[in-house]
């Protein structure tokens, strides 16, 4: 019974899904000319001003290091969490001893 | 005990010719993320394939006695330790200031060239040995984790 519910929630929002997706109901795909100033207007500022604010030839690197840098922090943040988890649960166990 | 043992001598040789290519090829993505496509996670990966593929290789027995835990624990959180000062860098404006770049005495350079940028290359460098670090002492745990047979 529940497994059926699940599965007719999933295709409920399968079909919410493909609707957002259809362009004639939901979000465009590559958009260029005046759609693309209207809806990437900030991927314009960042490729327009981003090697002569920050220096960096690379606009991804200006992004994710100096105008996003806090979600890099966080990112960075979220590794040495998943290797300090890692590391912390796959140590010997206590009874095997001798380690 | 045979699994701390290494493969043959065919892939001991290959992998003994081809760690520094990787490394150096890492190294190399690291250093001009600011430049070229990559930067701090990828080429961190990178060169944590090449430690994996020595682990691999020449087994964990070899692994172990290159491996010291508390080095690359203080390596990662060393990492981020400069990851969190070059953002600091710039607090008497903003955080994330790149004050380097603006009114720095160095890595002020044109964009385009190695030296530029501000703390970009720093803060990739950083990344790298976080990533690097973490990634061989997670495969690392993993490798001796034992308690699959016997």
């Amino acid at each position: 019974m529940n497994r059926t519910f699940g599965g007719l929630a999933l295709l409920f929002l399968l079909g919410v899904l493909l609707a957002v997706a259809n362009p004639s109901t939901g979000i465009k795909f590559g958009p260029g000319g005046d759609e693309w100033m209207k809806y990437r207007y900030t991927d314009q500022y960042y490729i327009d001003h981003g090697p002569e604010e920050t220096g960096g030839a690379n606009v991804v690197t200006d992004i994710v290091f100096d105008y996003r840098g806090y979600d890099t922090l966080g990112e960075a943040t979220v590794l040495f969490t998943a290797i300090a988890g890692a590391v912390a649960l796959l140590r010997p166990w206590r009874r095997d001893g001798d380690e | 005990m045979s699994e701390e043992r290494g493969m043959g001598i065919i892939v001991e040789t290959i992998a003994r010719a081809t760690i520094p290519l990787i490394g150096i090829f890492g190294a190399y993505v690291v250093s001009h993320g600011h430049l070229t496509p990559g930067g701090g996670f990828q080429g961190g990966a990178t060169i944590a394939g090449a430690g994996i593929l020595f682990l691999i290789a020449f087994g964990l027995g070899e692994m172990k006695q290159h491996y010291n835990k508390n080095l690359y624990s203080i390596l990662e959180g060393l990492g981020g330790l400069a990851f969190l000062g070059m953002a600091m860098l710039g607090i008497g404006v903003a955080f994330f200031y790149n004050t380097l770049w603006h009114n720095g005495p160095i890595f002020n350079g044109r964009p385009g060239t190695l030296l530029s940028a501000g703390y970009l290359p720093v803060m990739n460098i950083a990344v790298g040995l976080k990533v690097f670090a973490g990634l061989v002492s997670a495969m690392v745990a993993i490798a001796s984790y034992r308690r699959w047979g016997k």
